[in-house]
């Protein structure tokens, strides 16, 4: 198995020939898409993997300095493309993985057909004019609470009061066993996701891009989610009925029909020039 | 009166309302749709304002809102389940109240989310106990990284420490070959003595005997005498560095010592070298044997002379020290800490490298060319001064020059005036048949004194050893001097001897002689206060001189 492929935890299903590749976010791990994927497996190739750091991916590939920025992410995301020799790819990234996979479009537009952009954001924080939704204290707020709770207090505040990193199982009886996340990273990564800021690279995607934007999502609101739309040539804007920031769990079914209403659409790229 | 036994028993809603943790059930979105007693009485809210009105979500710090919707609810929604999540709860009065919270997700019949039960523990205690024992944590991981620093220093700090043992392990073993050599030279320059003695006194006889008009004999003696001088001289500075000499220390005013030598300095340093010499006012008197602080002092000069072939300038200071613990255990050889007096002579001549720097004291060590220099000079003064108690320091750069330092110990609590330069040439002064006991064991050497004696003018008479000498004692009241060697066979040495003769005859005096010694006459090579000493091998005149002086007092 080539490194990337076991690095990121990559798993291929689905009996279609397009491949279409899912992203998660911040947060979990590709658990995320397990009730959207079904959907499209008669059609399409289903390429699932996890970020660095995060589900069944290998955690001692992190390099702090690689994954600082959401550059070190899309860089990932193309190695994959190239390992599996992906093309035509739809796109489907959730949350902060939305930016990441807009990012390795910008960089190989070639490669991919559509971009599925749940709950995107290209600032989390306000500036002037801007409204991102977060105040720099905020994120500063977030991370501390990260360090005292993670995945629930047994798996993080435990092995750190006790020292027993090294032996998990002590703290695993009450926990939660999905996306299962290493601390330091997910607060590297939440780092990296909220204190990111790629407004300037939404002129330069060329890819036809869907916009899914929940109702009520504290992570990505509805202004956020707007200016995608007017800053990102040619891309539709869909608001969904489902509320916070996980559509694709909480509203599996008003999430695969817009996909599906997105893909079906053969609106061309050049609509956006 | 009869008790409603219904009423003992708790009712479901009393143990709802009034458990001690919080109960909520809320919408898939968050809504909060139920509420108990004990969670509104901590968030400080009435019912009516919670329940259809808020977010489980909206009543969270702003961390735990956006870690509701990144991870809470994602993960609530795909294992039915959520435990032990930290939150801060925002009260009413704005109050953050820290807990732990257990939700489950309840399904519909077809499968979909209906409501979520969350169950909220007060962790305030918890949360504080926390924070210490994460403090204590962080102090113990400071410490075990302090002492990982330490552990990965041990290399290097055991690196160090071995070179600074191997660095005193070397001054020792310089300290020890120096001993061995003076061992070694000491033990062959007292034979040596001995014989030089023996021949000293038979061409002293043959240039009395010989008959008048023979220049070629004469001369011949002559030279005979001159080289055995000069071997005199040699076995001296042997003697010298082996610390053997005898030494008549007496207090010294260095500062008289150095000023009284500065004529004598200058001729022997020429004219292309100026003399400087920087003397400390109240300089501390020191004890030690003047003519050797002075040899020491000359010896030095003609080093630092033969160090400046183009000129230069010689510096001759005096100072008061102190040279304190750490200074004297840094020493490989003893040196008790104190106050010492310093004769310090620097020049600003060639200067040495380390390796010479560490064999200058040896015995026939020398930088000069064949025939310049016996290599005894540096070595002699070496001896003089750790014989005198004292220590020796050389500093030298190659190129910028070499200083000497010598220090020798302060002299404390005696009102005797520094010594005046003995008289350089002895007078020859003869006796006046007065009768002298000379007591030798070495035949040849006890016939050259009784020849010299007898020869100045006294009646002599002789004995082998101690007990001889008593009974001649016994029998010859006219006794008027003890002449006897310090180290006598047939087990009664020279010092007991004469404590024996000067209890039948107080107040005899008597005179020692002796190669080398470290025995009853010489206490650490010093003579004991008031006895005399004439060390071989010592000259007619010396012994004229000597003899006439000890007869007259």
């Amino acid at each position: 198995m080539s490194s990337i492929i076991k690095q990121n935890n990559v798993k291929v299903t689905g009996r279609g020939k397009q491949p279409m590749l899912f992203a998660h976010g911040y947060g979990c791990d590709q658990n995320m898409w397990r009730f959207i994927t079904p959907a499209f497996e008669e059609q399409y190739k289903i390429i699932l993997f996890d970020h660095v750091g995060h589900g069944g991916s290998d955690a001692s590939a992190f390099d702090p300095m690689k994954y600082a920025s959401l550059d070190g992410y899309a860089d990932d995301v193309l190695s994959i493309c190239r390992e599996l020799d992906l093309k035509d790819i739809i796109f489907v990234g959730h949350s902060v993985s939305a930016m990441i996979g807009a990012l390795a479009a910008i960089r190989e537009p070639e490669r991919f057909d559509r971009l599925v952009l749940i709950g995107p954001s290209p600032r989390y924080i306000d500036d002037g004019e801007y409204v991102g939704g977060f105040k720099q204290e905020d994120i500063e707020g977030l991370l501390d609470f990260l360090d005292s709770n993670h995945l629930g207090w047994s798996s993080t505040m435990a092995p750190v009061i006790m020292g027993n990193a090294d032996r998990p199982e002590l703290g695993e009886e009450l926990t939660n066993s999905f996306c299962r996340t290493n601390p330091d990273i997910a607060k590297h990564f939440a780092r990296a996701t909220f204190l990111s800021d790629n407004r300037a690279d939404l002129p330069s995607v060329k890819t036809k891009a869907l916009i899914l934007q929940c109702s009520q999502d504290v992570i990505a609101p509805e202004a956020v989610g707007r200016y995608m739309h007017q800053n990102l040539p040619g891309s539709e804007f869909v608001l969904m009925e489902a509320t916070g920031h996980c559509p694709n769990l909480s509203a599996p079914e008003e999430t695969i029909a817009a996909m599906k209403a997105f893909l079906r659409d053969p609106a061309p790229i050049q609509a956006a020039a | 009166m009869t008790i409603d036994q219904g009423s003992l028993i708790e009712t479901a809603e009393e143990l709802y309302e009034s458990a001690p943790c919080g109960y909520l059930s809320t919408l898939p979105d968050g809504t909060v749709v139920r509420a108990n007693q004990t969670f509104l009485t901590w968030i400080g809210l009435e019912r009516q304002d919670l329940i259809g009105h808020k977010c489980f979500q909206d009543l969270l710090s702003i961390g735990g809102k956006i870690f509701y919707d990144t991870h809470f609810a994602p993960l609530l929604r795909m294992q039915g389940f959520v435990n032990e999540i930290a939150f801060d709860l925002i009260c009413a009065d704005g109050r953050q109240l820290p807990v732990l919270a257990n939700t489950v997700q309840k399904l519909d019949a077809a499968g979909r989310p209906m409501v979520h039960r969350i169950t909220v523990f007060n962790a305030a205690d918890r949360r504080k106990y926390e924070r210490e024992l994460l403090l204590a944590r962080q102090k113990a991981e400071q410490a075990t990284e302090e002492l990982k620093r330490l552990n990965e220093t041990l290399e290097e700090r055991v690196a160090q420490e071995v070179a600074e043992r191997l660095k005193a392990e070397e001054a020792l073993r310089q300290a020890q070959k120096m001993e061995a050599v003076g061992q070694l030279t000491g033990g062959i320059a007292h034979d040596f003595n001995n014989l030089l003695t023996i021949i000293v006194g038979n061409i002293e006889l043959l240039q009395r005997r010989l008959p008048e008009g023979n220049e070629r004999l004469l001369r011949a003696a002559d030279h005979a005498m001159e080289a055995t001088r000069r071997a005199a001289t040699l076995t001296q500075r042997l003697l010298a560095f082996s610390r053997r000499q005898p030494l008549e220390p007496k207090p010294i005013d260095a500062n008289k010592l150095v000023a009284g030598m500065s004529e004598l300095l200058r001729r022997t340093l020429g004219e292309t070298i100026v003399l400087e010499t920087v003397l400390a006012g109240g300089l501390w008197r020191t004890q030690a044997d003047p003519n050797q602080l002075e040899n020491a002092i000359v010896n030095l000069a003609v080093n630092a002379r033969d160090a400046m072939p183009g000129g230069g300038k010689l510096t001759i200071e005096t100072a008061n020290a102190r040279l304190d613990e750490a200074y004297v255990e840094a020493l490989a050889e003893p040196v008790p800490p104190g106050q010492y007096v310093l004769v310090a002579v620097s020049d600003t001549g060639t200067g040495m490298d380390k390796a010479t720097m560490e064999r200058v004291f040896e015995p026939f060590f020398t930088t000069k060319g064949v025939g310049r220099g016996t290599g005894l000079g540096l070595s002699q003064v070496y001896g003089f001064v750790r014989q005198s108690n004292g220590h020796i320091r050389i500093y030298s750069e190659l190129g910028e020059g070499t200083t000497i330092k010598i220090y020798l110990p302060r002299l404390i609590g005696s009102d005797d005036e520094p010594a005046e330069m003995p008289a350089k040439a002895p007078v020859m002064v003869k006796g006046s048949g007065e009768t002298i006991l000379v007591v030798e064991d070495e035949p040849a050497l006890r016939a050259y004194a009784v020849e010299a004696l007898r020869d100045l003018g006294y009646r002599v008479l002789e004995a082998a050893d101690g007990r001889g000498a008593l009974s001649i004692v016994e029998r010859h009241p006219e006794i008027e001097l003890l002449f006897t060697d310090v180290v006598l066979a047939g087990g009664m040495n020279g010092r007991v001897l004469a404590d024996e003769v000067t209890q039948r005859k107080p107040g005899l005096p008597v005179l020692y002689t002796t190669g080398y010694t470290q025995n009853a006459i010489v206490h650490h090579g010093r003579l004991d206060p008031g006895m005399n000493l004439i060390s071989k091998p010592f000259s007619y005149a010396d012994l004229a001189a000597k003899v006439r002086r000890m007869l007259d007092d």
